[in-house]
């Protein structure tokens, strides 16, 4: 039991270093298949066999899509949603309220702090992904700054930089973000040409109705936490 | 002066300085493909049986890997015989190519070490 448990860390540990070495689905559930096949033959525990994964990762030197290519397919529209997203928090409570959108310069800097996080994502995603404390820590400083931008939102036109209608950009956002997760839901809805598929039974490595579920909400995150927003905004009408 | 290192790729049989296994391994996986298409577990155990310790998978597959992206060696899935899927690694005709030339080097480079570390040679040698 114990030898089972410690060879899935092995595995999971694998084919999360192929995939930050952007390595095809297709290649990750290639190795994955021939190492479980040696195991199976020999007996030995996996780290015994091949030593540390992320080692093994990379003595393969697997062949890797850009960078560019997860950038452009899923960062920029992650990106693009969380930006809707803030701007229609930020819009949400003066629309409800019926009165202008007060901007200051040091609201505006705060609510693009964990824009800018996120856009340089791809400088620290390993650091992130192998080390906890640094996924907390972005997540602290990204929740601060939302708070931040809320207490030094300025209260009369008088101390506001900008004083804006703040329909047009409610329901841009809106319709932004909505457009976002419909083409995230098709797109993850499509047979995916790069998911992890075991070459000895051509079935995908995890594709349960859990993994759905978890993905559907994933793609609509953004509108339902805006939904609770505004409804909020209304509750304290 | 000790240059060389122990074998710690090898956990049975033989221990060869790791040295001298990293630098022939290479042609011995290719040499172990030389009769027919094998896997992983069969080309261990056939260079185990030859004298050359135990390699393990870590070491042996990313070799292989390398020598598919060169051409050297072509791969296939086949169905395992009541269990699962082996993968078959056969040599390509650009593999058997530099198997038949790293051979010759290396015999040439053997007979050479071999004439060098001989004692008698030099001795002839200097007396002449």
């Amino acid at each position: 039991m114990m030898h089972e448990t410690t060879d899935k860390k092995w595995f999971d540990e694998l084919v999360l270093e192929l995939r930050l070495r952007q390595v095809h689905g297709s290649a990750i559930g290639d190795t994955v298949a021939s190492a479980h096949e040696l195991l199976a033959d020999t007996g030995q525990r996996a780290e015994e066999a091949f030593g540390p994964a992320r080692v093994y990762a990379a003595a393969l030197e697997l062949p890797s899509a850009p960078q560019h290519e997860w950038v452009r397919r899923a960062l920029w529209p992650s990106l693009l949603g969380l930006l809707a997203f803030l701007l229609f928090n930020q819009a949400v409570v003066s629309a409800v309220r019926s009165e202008q959108m007060l901007v200051s310069p040091a609201q505006l800097a705060l609510v693009a702090t964990p824009v800018v996080l996120i856009a340089l994502l791809p400088l620290y995603l390993t650091a992130v992904i192998r080390r906890i404390w640094v996924l907390i820590a972005l997540s602290a400083i990204c929740a601060l700054a939302g708070l931040l931008s809320g207490v030094v939102a300025p209260t009369t036109p008088a101390g506001a930089w900008l004083a804006i209608d703040p329909l047009p950009w409610l329901i841009g956002s809106a319709l932004t973000m909505v457009v976002l997760s419909t083409m995230n839901t098709i797109r993850s809805l499509r047979p995916n040409n790069d998911d992890i598929l075991d070459p000895r039974s051509t079935t995908t490595h995890s594709n349960g109705t859990g993994t759905k579920v978890v993905v559907l909400i994933t793609n609509w995150l953004f509108p339902i936490l805006a939904l609770a927003m505004l409804g909020l905004a209304l509750s304290f009408r | 002066m000790d240059v060389s290192t122990s074998a710690p790729e090898t956990a049975g049989g033989a221990h060869w300085p790791s040295d001298w296994l990293r630098a022939t391994l290479g042609f011995l996986a290719l040499r172990a493909l030389s009769a027919g298409p094998s896997y992983g577990y069969a080309i261990i155990s056939e260079l185990e049986r030859n004298g050359f310790g135990t390699v393990k998978g870590g070491t042996l597959y990313p070799l292989l890997t390398r020598y598919e992206a060169a051409g050297m060696v072509t791969t296939e899935w086949r169905a395992g015989e009541g269990g699962p899927g082996r993968k078959y690694f056969a040599l390509t005709d650009h593999g058997r190519a530099e198997l038949i030339r790293l051979t010759a080097d290396w015999v040439r480079f053997t007979n050479l070490s071999t004439h060098y570390l001989d004692p008698e040679v030099h001795t002839k040698e200097s007396s002449t």
